[in-house]
């Protein structure tokens, strides 16, 4: 793997080179270091998560599959009702699922079950929880796992677990789209309203 | 319900099941291969010349300041969720996904301290899908009136709960990875 480093193998010690060539051999090596500590990384990556990801995510699709999405479509009719109850069902209980079993970018289909001024607050909720959803359940966004790997990574160099992070992203997560739903819900109405005096 | 009727129904269920848990994994490695061993590999690029090279170093004394307080974190969610920005952070989370692998190899190295990880999250994310809220509404069968006034409500409301997610996520970190050192 490490071609330079094939030389030092052999016993022999010799003066490091010196002058332009010694320059151009140095160059050499410390350009082929970045792509062999690239590469240790890459092996690493694939041989540490990913094995997991493809059976993770391939027990999760067949469970999707088995449920059927159209099943969630009476939780979207029921988010869409008016009433202070009914906001822990929209901006939680239906981005959580819908996130899950449709995953980025389906998930936002679930919008149409809402009437128009809830859309985009439902909208702001499915799509902030498309990351903390990760540390759990990959499956729902893999093309944008590194959100999450990318800084779990270095909690695992520490020989830290992970499933304290991954659980206390979930559970901030789903406060976070929460809120999210509902500032944006008033900022949606408060502008609806301007705009329709405006006309 | 004779023997061969039996028979035919339980190969039936069998091969419908097989089936299902076969295509899951063909859209599983569909995916993987797809989207998620390219990024594997631009990342690792990434991670190799920082660790390699006086770049490490360099971002290391420029984040660990900000990463490392919560003003500090506090100070990139509020840029990052600028109106005008965030909608140019937002695509494919490429912006997130560099400065999360970044802060990790810094977490790695034990230049930011552990617990931070979970505002780090939050931080780093206020632009979450604001480069794609029109057409996220459009899968949501919203009318043009509703898109008009989305937009901008998505990405004022991002500039109030941004830097409020990283708060929260900060409180709710008391007590993570503490104890170890």
């Amino acid at each position: 793997m490490h071609f330079l480093a094939v030389g030092f193998l052999s016993a022999v010690t010799v003066d490091k080179p010196t002058g332009v060539l010694g320059a151009l051999a140095t160059g050499a090596e410390d350009f082929i270091k970045v792509f062999n500590k690239g590469g240790s990384t890459l092996l690493s990556l694939m041989g540490g998560i990913l094995p997991t990801l493809v059976v993770l995510l391939t027990a999760v699709n067949a469970l999707v599959r088995i449920i059927g999405p159209e099943r969630i479509e009476n939780l979207g009719k029921a988010a869409a009702r008016p009433g202070l109850q009914w906001y822990p069902v929209r901006y939680i209980i239906l981005p959580f699922v819908s996130v899950f079993v449709l995953t980025n970018p389906m998930a936002y289909t679930m919008g149409r079950f809402l009437p128009e001024r809830f859309k985009p607050a439902f909208y702001d909720s499915a799509v902030s929880f498309v990351h903390p959803i990760l540390g759990i359940f990959p499956h729902a966004n893999p093309g944008e796992l590194f959100v999450y790997v990318g800084i779990a990574t270095g909690i695992q160099q520490l020989g830290l677990g992970l499933g304290d992070l991954a659980v206390r992203y979930l559970l901030v997560g789903l406060v976070v789209i929460f809120i999210r739903g509902i500032v944006t819900e008033r900022i949606t109405a408060r502008m609806m309203t301007k705009s329709e005096k405006g006309e | 319900m004779g023997f061969a009727s039996t028979v035919t129904k339980v190969g039936r269920s069998v091969g419908g099941v097989v089936g299902i848990l076969y295509q899951a994994g063909r859209d599983t490695v569909d995916t993987v291969i797809r989207n998620v061993i390219p990024f594997m590999a631009f990342i690792s690029f990434i991670i190799g010349l920082i660790l390699t090279t006086g770049i490490g170093d360099w971002i290391a004394k420029g984040i660990k300041g900000s990463a490392s307080s919560l003003p500090g974190l506090l100070l990139i969610s509020v840029v990052c969720a600028i109106p005008l920005l965030s909608p140019l952070l937002g695509p494919g989370a490429v912006i997130a996904q560099i400065v999360g692998t970044l802060l990790g190899v810094e977490i790695g190295k034990g230049n930011i301290p552990a617990q931070y990880s979970l505002p780090a999250l939050f931080a780093i994310n206020p632009q979450v899908g604001c480069d794609f809220i029109p057409v996220g509404l459009a899968l949501g069968e919203a009318e043009p009136a509703t898109v008009e006034i989305g937009v901008p409500a998505v990405l004022f409301s991002r500039m109030v709960t941004g830097p409020l997610s990283v708060v929260i996520a900060y409180v709710a970190s008391f007590g993570l990875y503490t104890a170890a050192k």
